[in-house]
C-alpha cells in the first residue's frame, strides 16, 4: 500500500552557519552570478577554480557532505546521459576508440565532462545557497521584495508571494488528508496498486475527487477567515520579519560576487592569450 | 459562579457592544433560488457578556455572526456594532478589527507558515509597525500559552492547539468583541476545557464581549444569556436557567438541556412537582433542587416507585470475533512507540467502546483492524464465523476478506464521498466486492433504510447534501459491504445533539442486527450509554478493559486514567452522600431519576438512617 507521509517540501537544513544567517536576497542573487559564472568557465583550470568555490560555501554552511550530496542524487540519470550524448556526438578531436558507427574521441571526452561539472556545480550551489539554507518561507519572503519593483508595472507580486506561502502552509495538510481519504477508500475495497493502468487511474478518481472538493473548501473557508483578519492585499501592510542587510550581508556579497566577476575575467583572459 | 462586579455594572447607560435590529439575509442557492437564511433576527449585546448563541445546524446561526463581523451585509434591518453601522463603508475596517473571529475548522484559519508568523498575520494587514508586532505576538501567544511554541509550523500543532493559536491571532488586534463561531467542535474534552478556559479569563481579565456560536448545552451553561435561533428566526431568548428550563421546547428545537437539568426534569415530572427556574441555574442549585424534592417522597403515597434497575444481562458468554494479542507499533523506530503490548479480544454482538484522549493511540489502532497498518509485532485475527476461517491480517491473503468482514468509518467520513450520484457512491464498496447487479442494488437500498435516509436521494449529487445527509451517506458506504464487525471512529463528532443520538442510534439498531461494533469516542457520557465493554488507551498502552458501570464506579482509577465519569454519574455520587442506597453506575437520566426516587423511598420509609443535611453550596465537582 501506497503511503505518501513522509514528503517533505524543500530540504531545509536547520542550522546556523554564516550561510543560514546570510540575507536570502544576497543568496538568491549570488547564485545567479555563480550561475552565470559556471557558463561562462570554457576552460578546465577555470571550471576547477569555480569548483574550489562551492567547496568553500560548502565550508560556509557548516552541512554534512552526505547531507549536500544527496541533493544531486535525483540528477545522476539526467548528468549520465547528457555524458553518453556528448560522448557519442562529438565527432571532432582524436579518435580514442572506434566501432561500427561509435567513435569515442578526446574531444568528446573532454566535452562530456566539463557538461557534467557544470550541471553538477549548479545543483550543488543552488542546494547549498538556496534550498538547504533557506527555509521556504523566506525565499518567498525574500522574491516579493526582490521583484517589489515590478509592483509599479502591476505585476501581482505580493500576492503571488502569498499565494507561494499560503502553498507551503497548506502542503503538510494535504499530504495528510491524501493519506487519510486513500485510507479511507482502502477499507471499501479500492485498490491502487493492482490491476490495468485504467483500473488504478480509476482508482485514484476516489482520491483525487474529494481531495479536490475538499481543498476548495479549505480555500473557501481560510478566504473567509482572512477578511475577518483585515486581510486587503498588499497596500499598507507591514511586516513582522522585514528582511534587513547588515554590514556582513553586504561584506559576503561583495565578496563572493568579485570573486565570480575575477573568475570570469581571467578565464577570458586567459583563453584570450 | 457569576460574578458580581459585571452583573452590578449599570447596563442601562452604555450601548450595547452588539446590537441587531430585525436582521433579514437571503443565499442564493444555484437551483433552489433565494433560501432566507436569517428571517428578521433582532438581538443585543452589553460590554463583558458572555452571550450564547445556539440552535441545530442550519438555523442560521453562523450566518449571523457573519452579519457581526462584516463578512455578509443584512439585506434588511440593521446591525449595528459598537455603534457603528455595518452598512457603513467607512467603519467596514474599523469593524472588523474590533470583532475577532475564531471559526469552526482549526485547519481552514491559519494562515501563516509559522506560529507567530500566523498571529502577526492581523497586525501585518492593518498596518501596525513591525516592532509593536513583535510585542502584540509574543504578549498575545504568551496570553494563551504557547509562547515555546512560536516558531512551530501549523502541521506540527494538535487541534486544541491550533484553535488557541486562532485565539492569539485575533487577540493580537486588540479586539473588544470575541465571535466563536462552533470554535470547540472539532475538539476532544481536554483541549475543549483548556480553550475555553482561555475565553473565560478573557471575559474575566479583559472585559471582552463573547458570542459563542454552538449546540453544546454544557458551554451554553457559562453564558449570561442565551438566544436560540431556529429556522433564521429567534426560538427563544433568556438567561440559561430560563431556557433550560423549558426543556420540551429545546428538544424540538433539536438541541439538549444540560444533563443534571434534564435530571431535576425528569425527577420533578415523576413527583408531579414543577420545577422552580433558579434551581437550573448551575449543577450545584440544580442538585440542591433534587434534594428538595426528594425529600418530599415520602409525604406523597400516590407516586408510582420503580423497581431497583436489574442489571442488563450482557455477562452471558459470548464467542470472540475479533482478538489482538500484543500489538505494537511505532512511527518512526527511534521515537516513542504509538502502541505497545496491546491485547483484548471482542466479543461477537457487543458494542465495545475504545476511548483515550488525542494521541493515545485509538486511530492507530482501528486503523490495523482491517489491515490498512500490519501489526509490526503482534497479530490481529478475526474469527467471521463460528466454525470457520481465522483471518490473520499479517497474511497479504486474508487482507483481501478481512476489509470485507471488518468495515471501517473514520472520522468525518463526509469527506471520502467523490461518485456523481450517492447511489453510485454507496455501490463502491459492493462494487469491488464484485457482487451481482440486483444484489448491489438491493444493499444500497438496504443500508440507505438503515441509516434513515429516503431513497429519493439516491440518484442526487453527494456534494449538493447537507453535512449530516452526506455523514449518513458515508456510513451507508460502510454499511453497504455487510461487514461483521464495524469500526466506528467518532461517527457523531461535529453534530448537533439530534444528529448525536441519531447516528449513535443507527449503531445500536446494527448491533441488533447481530454485528459486532467497535466505538471509538471521547465522550464519556456516550460510551457509558452505548457501550457494553469499554477499552481505555492512555500514551499508547491499554490501561483498562471494563464494563462502563465497573470502570465509572471506581473513582481512583478515573483519576488515574484523566477520565472524567459522565455528567448523570457525577450527580448520582453527589447525592449518594443523603441517600447512600443510590447506585451511581446509571447512564441515562430517566434511569437516574428511578434510582434516586427508588433510594428516596427506601430512606424515607424506615429502614436506612438519614445522613446529615448538607448545604447546598458545597457540592462537589
Amino acid at each position: 500500500m501506497l503511503m505518501i507521509k513522509d514528503i517533505s517540501i524543500g530540504r531545509y537544513y536547520q542550522g546556523d552557519s554564516i550561510l543560514h544567517r546570510l540575507d536570502p536576497r544576497v543568496k538568491i542573487i549570488l547564485c545567479f552570478f555563480y550561475m552565470v559564472t559556471v557558463f561562462m568557465m570554457t576552460t578546465v583550470p577555470g571550471l576547477l577554480a569555480t569548483f574550489a568555490v562551492v567547496v568553500f560555501l560548502c565550508i560556509l554552511s557548516a552541512i554534512p557532505v552526505d547531507t549536500i550530496l544527496k541533493s544531486v542524487r535525483p540528477i545522476v540519470f539526467l548528468l549520465l546521459f547528457i555524458m553518453l550524448l556528448n560522448v557519442l556526438t562529438t565527432r571532432t578531436g582524436h579518435p580514442l576508440f572506434s566501432w561500427w558507427i561509435v567513435k569515442i574521441t578526446d574531444e568528446g571526452v573532454l566535452r562530456a565532462g566539463l557538461m557534467a561539472l557544470r550541471l553538477f556545480l549548479l545543483i550543488l550551489s543552488t542546494s547549498i545557497l538556496l534550498t538547504l539554507t533557506t527555509t521556504p518561507l523566506l525565499m518567498a519572503d525574500s522574491l516579493e521584495s526582490l521583484f517589489g519593483p515590478l509592483k509599479r508595472i502591476r505585476v501581482p507580486v505580493h500576492e503571488m508571494a502569498m499565494m507561494m506561502s499560503i502553498a507551503l502552509r497548506f502542503i503538510p495538510t494535504l499530504v495528510e488528508e491524501t493519506d487519510k481519504i486513500m485510507k479511507a477508500q482502502a477499507s471499501r475495497g479500492a485498490e491502487y496498486d493492482t490491476g490495468n493502468v485504467f483500473m488504478r487511474a480509476r482508482g485514484y478518481v476516489s482520491v483525487l475527487v474529494p481531495l479536490f472538493v475538499s481543498a476548495f473548501k479549505r480555500a473557501e473557508e481560510l478566504a473567509i477567515a482572512m477578511d475577518a483578519r483585515c486581510y486587503r492585499g498588499g497596500e499598507g501592510r507591514t511586516k513582522l520579519h522585514v528582511l534587513h542587510m547588515n554590514a556582513k550581508d553586504y561584506f559576503w556579497f561583495s565578496f563572493l560576487s568579485c570573486l565570480c566577476f575575477a573568475l570570469i575575467f581571467i578565464d577570458l583572459f586567459v583563453k584570450i592569450s | 459562579m457569576i460574578d458580581e462586579s459585571v452583573s452590578q455594572q449599570p447596563e442601562v447607560s452604555e450601548l450595547p457592544v452588539i446590537l441587531a435590529d430585525n436582521v433579514r439575509f437571503s443565499y442564493m442557492h444555484p437551483e433552489t433560488g433565494a433560501v432566507e437564511a436569517l428571517s428578521g433576527v433582532s438581538l443585543m449585546m452589553q460590554r463583558g457578556k458572555h452571550v450564547a448563541l445556539l440552535g441545530r445546524n442550519g438555523s442560521g446561526k453562523s450566518t449571523m455572526a457573519k452579519m457581526i463581523n462584516v463578512l455578509e451585509l443584512p439585506q434588511s434591518g440593521q446591525v449595528l456594532v459598537l455603534g457603528m453601522n455595518t452598512l457603513s463603508e467607512h467603519d467596514f475596517w474599523e469593524i472588523r478589527r474590533s470583532c475577532g473571529m475564531v471559526f469552526q475548522n482549526p485547519d481552514n484559519q491559519i494562515v501563516g507558515t509559522t506560529v507567530e508568523e500566523d498571529v502577526a498575520f492581523g497586525p501585518e494587514n492593518l498596518g501596525v509597525p513591525t516592532a509593536e508586532i513583535r510585542k502584540r505576538v509574543d504578549e498575545s501567544l504568551s496570553y494563551v500559552g504557547m509562547m515555546s511554541l512560536a516558531k512551530r509550523q501549523p502541521s506540527q500543532l494538535s487541534g486544541g492547539q491550533k484553535q488557541k493559536l486562532a485565539i492569539a491571532g485575533v487577540l493580537a488586534m486588540a479586539p473588544q468583541i470575541l465571535l466563536l463561531d462552533e470554535s470547540t467542535s472539532m475538539l476532544d474534552p481536554l483541549s475543549r476545557d483548556d480553550f475555553l478556559a482561555v475565553v473565560d479569563r478573557l471575559i474575566k481579565d479583559r472585559q471582552m464581549s463573547v458570542l459563542h456560536i454552538t449546540h453544546d448545552m454544557s458551554e451554553a451553561c457559562m453564558a449570561d444569556y442565551i438566544y436560540v435561533l431556529d429556522k433564521g428566526k429567534v426560538a427563544m431568548e433568556g438567561i440559561p436557567s430560563r431556557v433550560f428550563s423549558q426543556v420540551k421546547e429545546l428538544r424540538g428545537l433539536g438541541l439538549d438541556v444540560p444533563v443534571f437539568a434534564e435530571l431535576a426534569f425528569e425527577v420533578a415530572s415523576r413527583l408531579g412537582l414543577v420545577i422552580k427556574q433558579e434551581t437550573l441555574e448551575s449543577r450545584a442549585t440544580a442538585l440542591a433542587g433534587i434534594r428538595n424534592m426528594l425529600d418530599k417522597v415520602h409525604l406523597d403515597v400516590g407516586i408510582h416507585i420503580p423497581a431497583a434497575a436489574v442489571p442488563d444481562e450482557r455477562l452471558t458468554p459470548q464467542r470472540t470475533i475479533l482478538e489482538v494479542s500484543h500489538l505494537h507499533h511505532s512511527y518512526d523506530k527511534k521515537g516513542e512507540p504509538s502502541l505497545s503490548d496491546i491485547s483484548f479480544s471482542v466479543k461477537e454482538g457487543e458494542i465495545f467502546a475504545v476511548i483515550g484522549h488525542s494521541g493515545s493511540g485509538k486511530t492507530t489502532l482501528i486503523t490495523h483492524l482491517n489491515g490498512l497498518l500490519r501489526p509490526q509485532e503482534g497479530e490481529i485475527r478475526v474469527f467471521p464465523h463460528a466454525d470457520g476461517d481465522v483471518l490473520n491480517t499479517k497474511k497479504n491473503s486474508d487482507v483481501h476478506q478481512i476489509r470485507r468482514v471488518v468495515g471501517l468509518l473514520f472520522q468525518y467520513p463526509e469527506y471520502q464521498l467523490f461518485e456523481e450520484t450517492v447511489e453510485k457512491d454507496i455501490a463502491f464498496g459492493p462494487l469491488k466486492m464484485g457482487l451481482p447487479a440486483d444484489e448491489i442494488k438491493r444493499r444500497v437500498r438496504e443500508s440507505l433504510a438503515l441509516v434513515g435516509l429516503d431513497e429519493s436521494i439516491l440518484q442526487r449529487s453527494p456534494f449538493e447534501l447537507s453535512g449530516g445527509q452526506k455523514r449518513r451517506v458515508a456510513f451507508a458506504g460502510v454499511l453497504s459491504m455487510d461487514p461483521d464487525i464495524l469500526v466506528l471512529d467518532e461517527p457523531a463528532a461535529g453534530l448537533d445533539p439530534t444528529g448525536r443520538r441519531e447516528i449513535l442510534g443507527y449503531a445500536e439498531k446494527i448491533k441488533k442486527l447481530g454485528k459486532t461494533i467497535i466505538l471509538v469516542s471521547h465522550n464519556m457520557d456516550e460510551a457509558a450509554r452505548y457501550a457494553d465493554r469499554i477499552l481505555v488507551l492512555k500514551n499508547g498502552t491499554a490501561r483498562a478493559l471494563l464494563t462502563p458501570a465497573e470502570l465509572f464506579s471506581n473513582p481512583e482509577m478515573l483519576r488515574d486514567l484523566e477520565l472524567c465519569a459522565p455528567e448523570t454519574v457525577i450527580c448520582l455520587n453527589d447525592l449518594k452522600a443523603d441517600y447512600p442506597e443510590i447506585n451511581p453506575c446509571i447512564f441515562s437520566p430517566g434511569d437516574a431519576a428511578d434510582e434516586l426516587i427508588r433510594a428516596a423511598h427506601g430512606i424515607h420509609t424506615g429502614n436506612a438512617q438519614k445522613v446529615p443535611e448538607r448545604l447546598p453550596g458545597d457540592a462537589h465537582d
